[in-house]
């Protein structure tokens, strides 16, 4: 019935055909295409910008990585050799197995700014003196940090200096001499030189929470610990999840500065992340397409675990809609 | 007309002239620089300032004066991060008209980078004691591409008021690996370590390596080096690792070597009075006159490493080179100026200014003695570089080097065997460019 009803009705549809809808419709095409057009162009230098500075650089590297190079001879086709030489390598699966290391330590990463930021938030005292402090370390050169942690943790520097001196000799190792001390010293320095940047976000994000809300939870018998976990991480999801992109990237290719003044990637290969290899290989060993090849595993690397975690932030916000 | 107007009119007409005047001054006034800008050629000199910043203020204010219509640009690199910087400009030809680099293979490797120099500029050679390090394997019959000014090489630095102190002779100091041995227990026994060293960047490969090799290795072998033909499984550069690794294995040396640079930090401790010994060089940095103006000259003393294998053939030789030459770069589009640079470069005048300011060794023949400073640990360095013979640290490719301080620093901890480190060494060996067969 209902088909019937609809061949008898589409005749008429025909015949009231309005001629200024149809002009509106038509217009409304023109617009559209006039507003693509306008949206093209607005895109189209950065769309230029982003093919010329990202795109070419990267097939570039990628047809470097497939070119055999001899000092700075001109360079020859030599196909997946670069490949090979890199998986055969020790060194790179070193630096691989330390930038794994080093991103276990993610979760402290994301727990401590927003810990810091919570409590900034809840205007701990001297919180303004705090909330200027923490960012301070973000503000120095990471080359001139780097150069400062080598003093302060020399056998004989001033942080075991203190540890001895407060009765904690114990715990005054020898901290860029052992294989995972050195790592993990590394990577301190570098979430100190970062952690204020996080903190900074997390509070950009606690602004938008709702004091009521925690008031509420705070007379429910909420601690500090209940409140943060229970209350403000579910609320700050989003954020979490930026930073924890922008640590990830922090991690994994932020650290050169860092490497290069502190240890120089030792001692032996303790402290080498794929970054600073592709340097080594690159500008000191001369080695252009070795070091292409291992920067595009580098790329593939960073691409897998980075689009773990954006993809984690995106099931987050389209949960939130 | 009356006199109003004509006075008007005058005064128009000086008004003018003021007016004409003043753009004719302010034209010449422009017009002098930029002549002058036109006659200039400046060239940028990629160095990493070897003899200190007076010597090269006056070295650039010199050869300026000679040289009225060049302007020199100094690009001034810290010497550890040097490969780091020029490696991206040799990548992309473009950076820098003369540039330095260390004689031997490091020069070799980036010759690309360099115009060969033409007969004019290379007479200056000739009143050098040599610039081989400059011409492709050592040789002067082929292509160079630098001309030196200083010499350069490796003794050991000792602080005669640590010796005193820890009751050892400041007149007789080690001499063999074994008196090197006693005099550092004796030196930790008073608190204080023995060698100041720094096993961190290139520091291992040029500064401590050839004073081991000496002792294995004839010239003949050296030469294999560079011609990537000695193997590092072969006995005698096993041997070298050895005696490296002795010298950390035995305790002489400061806890924080696997992850210090000798330069500053290793240099810094040795400064501060707080070591017996330090393993550097004789000129630009870090040599007699830096260490005798902190430490007070008449507490320094320099010597030969101490020998490991006393009648090896090398054992008593001083391992030399020319310290860094300086040529032009290929893409430079203002090679006359740049080669007018170098050829100064391996001058007299320059050869005076090294010594006088930096307290340097010249490689030119024609300096003065008179202008040579006092100093016990210079005489006692003019006598060692006496018998001369090839660096064995300036045939490592960038890998070995790299191979060489990492592997040292692992074998310092106690985490690699001198037989892995062996094996890195060959790898390392197989994968440079430049000593691939």
């Amino acid at each position: 019935m209902a088909e019937t009803a609809n061949l008898a009705t589409a005749p008429n549809r025909m015949a009231k055909r309005d001629p200024r809808r149809e002009g509106a419709t038509g217009s409304r095409r023109v617009f559209i295409r006039k507003e693509t057009l306008i949206a093209l162009l607005f895109v189209l230098p950065g769309l230029a910008l982003a093919i010329l500075f990202k795109l070419v650089p990267l097939l570039r590297g990628i047809w470097l990585s497939f070119l055999e190079t001899r000092g700075f001879e001109d360079p020859t086709f030599a196909g997946l050799a670069n490949y090979r030489t890199m998986l055969a390598d020790p060194s790179v699966h070193d630096s691989f197995r330390n930038a794994l290391i080093a991103f276990a330590t993610l979760p402290v990463w994301i727990v401590l700014p927003l810990v810091l930021a919570f409590l900034l938030f809840q205007k701990t005292p001297g919180w303004k003196f705090f909330r200027a402090a923490f960012f301070l370390p973000y503000m120095i050169a990471p080359i001139v940090v780097g150069i400062m942690f080598r003093q302060i943790l020399a056998p004989d520097g001033p942080l075991n200096a203190v540890l001895r001196a407060i009765g904690l000799a114990p715990l005054a190792i020898e901290w860029l001499n052992g294989p995972t001390s050195a790592l993990l010293a590394l990577t301190a320095v570098a979430l100190w030189s970062f952690f204020g940047l996080g903190v900074l976000t997390y509070l950009s994000g606690l602004s938008t929470v709702s004091e009521e809300v925690v008031e509420a939870a705070k007379l429910d018998g909420a601690g500090f610990w209940r409140l943060l976990f229970h209350i403000i991480m579910p609320l700050l999801k989003s954020v979490i999840g930026y930073w924890a992109v922008l640590c990830t990237s922090g991690i994994l290719i932020w650290m050169f500065p860092l490497i290069y003044a502190l240890t120089k990637g030792g001692p032996g290969t303790a402290t080498v992340l794929p970054e600073f290899l592709v340097f080594t290989t690159t500008f000191q060993f001369l080695d252009r397409g070795l070091g292409a090849a291992i920067g595009m595993a580098l790329f593939v690397f960073v691409a897998i675990v980075s689009a773990f975690v954006v993809r984690r932030m995106y099931v987050e916000g389209a949960q939130k809609k | 007309m009356t006199s109003t107007s004509l006075a008007a009119g005058g005064r128009r007409r000086s008004a003018r002239a003021m007016l004409a005047g003043l753009a004719f001054a302010s034209l010449t006034a422009l017009a002098g620089p930029a002549a002058l800008a036109a006659d200039t050629t400046t060239i940028r000199v990629l160095n990493w300032e070897p003899g200190g910043a007076d010597y090269w203020k006056a070295l650039v204010a010199e050869f300026e004066k000679q040289n009225p219509d060049i302007k020199v640009e100094l690009e001034t690199v810290p010497f550890d991060r040097y490969p780091e910087v020029q490696g991206p400009y040799i990548t992309t030809k473009s950076g820098p008209d003369v540039m330095e680099n260390n004689a031997g293979l490091e020069l070799f490797d980036r010759r690309r980078a360099y115009a060969e120099l033409p007969p004019e500029v290379l007479e200056a050679g000739k009143d050098l004691i040599t610039y081989s390090g400059g011409c492709l394997n050592f040789d002067t019959t082929k292509a160079c591409y630098g001309l030196p000014f200083g010499y350069q090489g490796n003794v050991m630095y000792y602080n005669k008021k640590v010796l005193a102190e820890a009751g050892l002779d400041p007149a007789n100091p080690p001499k063999t690996w074994d008196e090197m041995g006693a005099a550092c227990e004796k030196v930790k026994a008073v608190g204080k370590t023995c060698l100041a060293i720094g096993l961190s960047g290139i520091f291992p490969a040029y500064w401590d390596f050839p004073e081991i090799a000496r002792n294995y290795l004839t010239e003949d072998d050296m030469r294999a080096m560079l011609a990537g033909k000695m193997p590092w499984t072969d006995p005698k550069m096993v041997n070298i690792l050895k005696g490296l690794a002795s010298i950390t294995e035995k305790g002489w040396t400061n806890s924080s070597a696997p992850s210090i640079t000798m330069l500053p930090d290793g240099a810094d401790i040795f400064q501060s009075g707080n070591a017996a010994f330090a393993g550097t060089i004789i000129s630009d940095a870090v040599n007699w006159a830096a260490f005798g103006k902190v430490l007070g000259d008449e507490n320094l003393g320099a010597m030969r490493w101490p020998t490991l294998v006393a009648d090896a053939p090398l054992a008593n030789s001083f391992s030399g080179i020319e310290s860094s030459v300086f040529g032009v770069t290929s893409w430079s589009d203002k090679k006359d100026a740049a080669f007018k640079f170098v050829k100064f470069i391996a001058g007299k005048e320059n050869a005076e200014l090294l010594t006088k300011i930096a307290g340097g060794i010249s490689l030119n023949k024609n300096v003065d003695p008179s202008v040579m400073p006092k100093s016990q640990a210079l005489s006692q360095i003019l006598e060692i570089i006496k018998t001369p013979t090839l660096h064995a640290g300036v045939l490592l490719s960038g890998q070995e080097a790299d191979a060489l301080a990492r592997g040292w620093q692992e074998v310092a901890l106690g985490r690699l065997s001198v037989e892995d480190w062996t094996g890195r060494m060959q790898k390392a060996l197989e994968q440079s460019p430049s000593k691939r067969q």
